[in-house]
């Protein structure tokens, strides 16, 4: 009897998963047996603290079984297992290098799993796993810590952002970046802030200071983490989020299919989940857009932060980084440079150095030179490195790629700071267009027109061209001085102006002629298109009301009800307006509305291709703006020289592949389509099921024409002849007769 | 609020004078801030705007303007009556950080002549430019005075690290139709750089610097 009650009992203990079902279900009546369990636990537990490593394989898997247990009903018992979270964390920090493999995750699954049931904080489960994850050697364990960190603060933001909780982490992190510089801690740092951005869920400054801090550690992959982050964790930030809008679901096709396709509730249960996904992507699209600073702009005292990041990594002779990790290092302190238009004037000498054709991926140097200057970095820093890569690569006796690459490195330059130019030099590089290679022509070509907008007194006469010439002339190109700021106006405005007018006159016109009927409508007309015009913008930007006091703007609808004197007066106050103020009255004495915004671009683009200068000159601002925005890279500077080459057979063909459908076997296009469709559910034409059509199915038909008397061919023969006559079955194009 | 009438800008710069001039009147010129809170507008992806717009009336007269400059503009802006410093005079600072940020901070606006503007960042390093104070440049054939005014009625629209922005557009002591004129041509201009137009115009308001503010748009 007896031993039949301690078997029953051992098949309790053992089998813990149904006894977990049983205390969920029932907490208060298995309190006696869980606190069982808890004692074996706890003795298990002492053991483990005090010897690690001398425990036999059963006695790790029930100790496992026991965690398992505890973790899942820890938030049932919170006195009894008030305990337990200390527990663990004291045995994963203490022990987790040497404990059991699966034992050690499964303590850490336990502290997630209790974090989840709100048993403990996230703040004292990531201070906990944090530790671990930076000083254990095993790699699994990393990559699992890793992955609970990032998810565990995924999911604490979910909601609502932590502030709390995101502090506390960064100013953890920023303590591991600075606290050690040498040693490949800093590396977690970059890896956690860097995913975190990624996902927008930290996009303030303070990851940009953690960041900021990993770049001037001393250990270089910690310092290329950080600097990767601020080359391209914006574009990953832009990138992650096209990819989420991607997946969109063609809801017209869903319900198309649902309605020829067999009914099921799986299928019915598979279109309601596709509304549902179209409607959250909706309210998506309604939701304003986040704010998303780059960590570029969010760094503090960025100054600072280039002038010693130049000092340590670049200009330390001592240092012994990669040529590789220096480049991306050369390319954050120029991107700053130019972003934030800084002085830090020795860059420019310590460029002196590697401006040869010799020096590998000098490309990438030229390309950094380039988006290092700006307009105030004083020109005679810059002139002596334009003279020697105009020596060093620009010669009749360099290859053709190299002299193209160099003319192009220096117009980069020049876009920037088109001072750094002297003459003499201008005018021998111009004359590279009579090269024999296509590369150089163009890139000299590109030079020349640059100048011809910026600075043609610099050219000789002859390559002035037509409109910098007569420019010069007229006073209208002024060279701008170093330091001299563009005061800008509404770029068109007198465009406007005079449109304005031109719009009164005619109307004041029609006045005078007296009330003629045709006239007004065609007036109306007119209005009303332009009106038009402007309520579409308001449809668009959600209520916008048209407040301008100008009558240009009324309803037409309005107006054709207003008598004929109330818009005369008012114009002939407007004219009097113009009259008295000389200085762009329209910008001064009412507000442009949408409307008004929308014919001053349309103006402005007509004026444009009126004068080709003008586009050009555009043209140029938006090239200037890109290159403040995303840098220049090395394949900018080696694009003209890949111009005039000749492509290889395999080159043509991949350039030839690209964007086709992609083919395994060699197939026809037909037949690529068509099995396109037929993968796509399309239906298929009448013709296409008459040539599939089994053939003992058309065998009846055939062989009882073959059947058929004489007279009944020739009846046939003669209806097919009349239906002929007739245009057919359908009577097409023949009226019947 | 989403009406902007040429009417209800003039009766609301009205009230702001009346306010400043009349019922509390303080013992200094107060200065009237434009300030402009952007929406929808992305400072990633749409590009980060700044520009400057030139306006018809000086906004504040009482701005202090130092000419760094060769002997000629010394003995100009002496004659004018406005206060100089040569290249001898900058060197003396001897790149001394604290000295420069001093420098900086007591000048609202920097000119300098064509002949030394060019040493400006050698002789005072980032100092200026971080305060984004860079001097303006002047040649020996430019009018002097007519430049002070035009760097004085020059304001600069730039955004930083935050979506709001304030600018000085004109001072209590102006004309109402002055003023009006300086507001219309600033909201007209920032209207024009933003990419969408009114779309990503949050909210306008005015406010002379001990007033209530007045909401426009």
């Amino acid at each position: 009897m007896p031993k039949r009650k301690v078997a029953a009992l051992e098949k309790v203990e053992a089998d813990l998963a149904s006894l977990q079902y049983r205390i969920r279900r029932d907490p208060k009546s298995y309190a006696q047996e869980f606190y069982d369990q808890w004692l074996a636990y706890d003795a298990q537990r002492q053991i483990f603290m005090a010897s690690p490593t001398t425990a036999s394989n059963d006695d790790v898997k029930k100790f496992h079984d026991l965690v398992d247990l505890v973790a899942h009903v820890a938030d049932l018992y919170p006195e009894l297992t008030a305990a337990y979270p200390d527990h663990l964390k004291e045995l994963l920090i203490r022990h987790h290098a040497v404990l059991d493999r699966e034992l050690r995750e499964k303590v850490v699954g336990s502290l997630v799993l209790i974090r989840r049931k709100d048993v403990i904080d996230s703040t004292s489960l990531l201070t906990t796993l944090f530790p671990v994850l930076i000083s254990t050697p095993s790699k699994s364990l990393r990559s699992l810590l890793y992955a609970k960190i990032i998810s565990d603060l995924r999911e604490s933001n979910s909601k609502t952002t932590n502030h709390r909780l995101n502090r506390t982490i960064q100013t953890v992190l920023h303590n591991l970046v600075t606290s050690d510089r040498t040693s490949t801690k800093g590396m977690w740092a970059t890896r956690i802030t860097r995913e975190l951005w990624r996902r927008q869920i930290w996009t303030d400054a303070k990851p940009c200071d953690v960041m900021k801090e990993a770049c001037l550690s001393d250990n270089e992959k910690v310092v290329v983490g950080g600097v990767r982050f601020f080359l391209g964790g914006d574009k990953e930030r832009e990138q992650m989020e096209d990819d989420s809008s991607d997946d969109e679901v063609d809801i017209k096709k869903v319900k198309h299919q649902i309605e020829i396709n067999k009914k099921s509730k799986k299928r019915q249960k598979a279109v309601e989940r596709a509304l549902e996904k179209v409607k959250k992507q909706e309210r998506k699209k309604k939701a304003p857009h986040p704010l998303n600073f780059s960590a570029l702009h969010l760094i503090n005292d960025p100054q600072g932060f280039a002038e010693k990041l130049f000092q340590k990594h670049l200009q330390n002779t001592k240092n012994r980084f990669a040529l590789e990790s220096k480049l991306a290092i050369l390319q954050l302190v120029t991107r700053l440079v130019g972003l934030h238009k800084l002085t830090v004037l020795s860059l420019y000498s310590w460029f002196a150095r590697y401006l040869t054709p010799k020096q590998a991926s000098v490309t990438s140097f030229l390309a950094s030179l380039a988006q290092g200057t700006h307009d105030l970095v004083p020109p005679d820093a810059i002139e002596p490195l334009i003279v020697k890569i105009a020596n060093e690569f620009v010669s009749e006796a360099s290859a053709s790629e190299v002299a193209a690459a160099g003319i192009n490195a220096i117009r980069e330059v020049a876009i920037r700071q088109p001072l750094c130019m002297n003459e003499t030099l201008l005018q021998d590089l111009v004359q590279y267009q009579k090269s024999k290679d296509k590369g150089v022509v163009m890139a000299a070509k590109g030079l020349q027109s640059l100048y011809r907008e910026v600075y043609p007194e610099l050219l000789q006469r002859k390559y002035r061209g037509k409109e910098a010439t007569m420019g010069l002339r007229s006073g209208e190109t002024k060279q701008r001085k170093f330091g001299e700021q563009e005061a800008g106006g509404i770029e068109g405005i007198e465009l406007l102006e005079k449109y304005k007018d031109e719009q009164k006159a005619k109307k004041l016109a029609e006045k005078e002629e007296g009330g003629d009927k045709a006239d007004d409508s065609d007036d109306d007309g007119f209005n009303s298109d332009e009106w038009e015009v402007g309520s579409d913008t308001s449809m668009s930007s959600g209520g916008w009301i048209n407040v301008s006091d100008d009558e240009d703007d009324e309803p037409a609808t309005k107006r054709a009800k207003t008598d004929s004197e109330a818009p005369d007066l008012v114009g002939a106050e407007k004219l009097d307006v113009s009259e008295a103020t000389s200085l762009s009255k329209l910008a001064t004495t009412s507000i442009l509305t949408p409307a008004d915004l929308l014919k001053l671009q349309e103006l402005r683009m007509e004026a444009n291709v009126d004068k080709a200068l003008g586009g050009a000159s555009k043209r140029k601002k938006e090239l200037i703006q890109r290159h403040i925005d995303e840098g220049v890279t090395a394949d900018d500077i080696e694009l003209p020289a890949t111009l005039g080459k000749k492509t290889t057979k395999e080159e043509r063909r991949a350039l030839a592949a690209d964007g086709k459908p992609g083919r395994e076997e060699h197939k026809s296009t037909q037949a690529i389509r068509k099995s396109k469709k037929e993968a796509e559910g399309k239906s298929t034409t009448n013709k296409e099921k008459a040539r599939k059509k089994n053939f003992l199915m058309t065998l009846g038909k055939a062989r009882q024409k073959n059947k058929r008397s004489l007279t009944e061919t020739r009846r046939a023969l003669k209806a097919h002849v009349a239906k002929a006559k007739s245009g057919g079955r359908r009577a097409n194009g023949v009226s019947a007769n | 609020m989403s009406k902007i009438t040429v009417a209800g800008v003039r009766q609301h710069v009205a009230d702001l004078l009346e306010y400043s001039n009349e019922t509390k009147k303080r013992n200094f010129l107060e200065t009237v801030e434009l300030q402009i809170g952007l929406k929808n507008y992305d400072p990633q992806r749409d590009k980060r705007f700044s520009g400057t717009v030139k306006l018809p009336t000086v906004p504040r007269p009482g701005m202090s303007i130092c000419i760094l400059g060769d002997q000629h503009d010394i003995d100009r802006a002496k004659h004018g009556g406005v206060d100089a410093m040569s290249a001898d005079d900058l060197k003396k600072l001897n790149k001394n950080k604290k000295l420069i940020k001093k420098l900086a901070r007591k000048y609202d606006a920097f000119i300098a002549s064509d002949t030394l503007i060019k040493q400006i960042p050698r002789l005072l390093g980032p100092g200026l430019s971080k305060a984004g104070k860079f001097p303006t440049p002047v040649s020996h054939a430019d009018d002097l005075s007519a430049k002070i005014t035009e760097v004085k009625s020059t304001i600069k629209f730039q955004l930083k690290k935050v979506l709001c922005m304030g600018v000085a557009v004109g001072n209590v002591g102006m004309e109402q139709e002055q003023l009006v004129a300086n507001i219309m041509l600033s909201i007209n201009y920032l209207v024009s750089l933003l990419k969408k137009g009114w779309q990503n115009v949050g909210s306008l308001t005015i406010k002379a610097t001990m007033s209530p503010p007045k909401r426009l748009y």
